[in-house]
């Protein structure tokens, strides 16, 4: 895999809710930055219920 | 005079400065969220937003925006690779939002629609490998062979046609009607 590749699968994954697991383990008292601090975040910004997870293409 | 020792000596690698690269040395940030915070807080100058927002608004997907921040981080020594493979999700998602606040369209580059879809057939045909029974379209269509006649060649048989014997008598002048001028000259 390619280092472009694995890029994008994290991206894909991330936009899925998915968190590396042992990354969030590791982290004392948890992660500040996970998918739910920027659903938050971009309700805040935009004023609009963060996006269906399912709408996010691919 | 050529080189002589093309290779490295060996042991060069003990003597040399390994640190002459800003990825040689242990990375600054090695943790991810303050890695996260590092891509955050580059995003709010705002030349470094124009550029990306320029970017996306000349179709460059979110990946390949994140792919090069990404990159350019590593190279100056900010973070390590496995952590920028680990945080390109966040830097990525905060892109969109910031994008979307902005009202700058953009694609997210992680939707595999462009993805050529691997098939037994396509397989068959990239290995060179197609059976006996391959669909009718890939099975090369046998045609008649034309006959070869040059210029001056004898035709086949039943290329030549001849003028029936009525045909023939009259081309002779041989029939028994006599023919009247059409030019109004009898």
């Amino acid at each position: 895999m390619k280092f472009e590749d694995a890029i994008a699968k994290s991206i894909k994954n991330f936009m899925q809710g998915k968190v590396p697991p042992a990354t969030s383990d590791e982290a004392e008292g948890g992660l500040f930055y996970t998918p739910e601090y920027f659903d938050q975040l971009e309700e805040a910004l935009l004023g609009t219920p963060a996006k269906d997870k399912d709408d996010v293409d691919g | 005079m050529g080189n002589v020792f093309p290779d490295p000596i060996v042991g060069a690698n003990f003597t040399s400065n390994t640190k002459n690269y800003p990825w040689h040395r242990p990375a600054d940030i090695t943790d991810f969220d303050p890695a996260v915070d590092y891509f955050i807080e580059k995003m709010t100058d705002p030349e470094q937003q124009e550029q990306v927002f320029a970017l996306l608004e000349i179709e460059t997907d979110v990946v390949a925006v994140v792919h090069s921040l990404l990159l350019q981080a590593i190279s100056k020594g900010k973070i390590a690779i496995d952590l920028a493979i680990l945080i390109a999700g966040p830097v990525a998602r905060y892109i969109s939002i910031i994008a979307d606040e902005s009202d700058v369209k953009y694609d997210m580059g992680t939707s595999d629609d462009n993805r050529r879809r691997v098939t037994p057939t396509s397989l068959k045909v990239a290995f060179g490998i197609l059976e006996d029974d391959a669909p009718a379209e890939l099975v090369e269509e046998v045609m008649p062979e034309e006959p070869e006649m040059g210029l001056m060649g004898a035709q086949p048989e039943d290329a030549v046609t001849s003028a029936s014997p009525d045909e023939q008598s009259s081309m002779l002048g041989m029939t028994d009607e006599e023919e009247e001028p059409t030019d109004g000259l009898a």
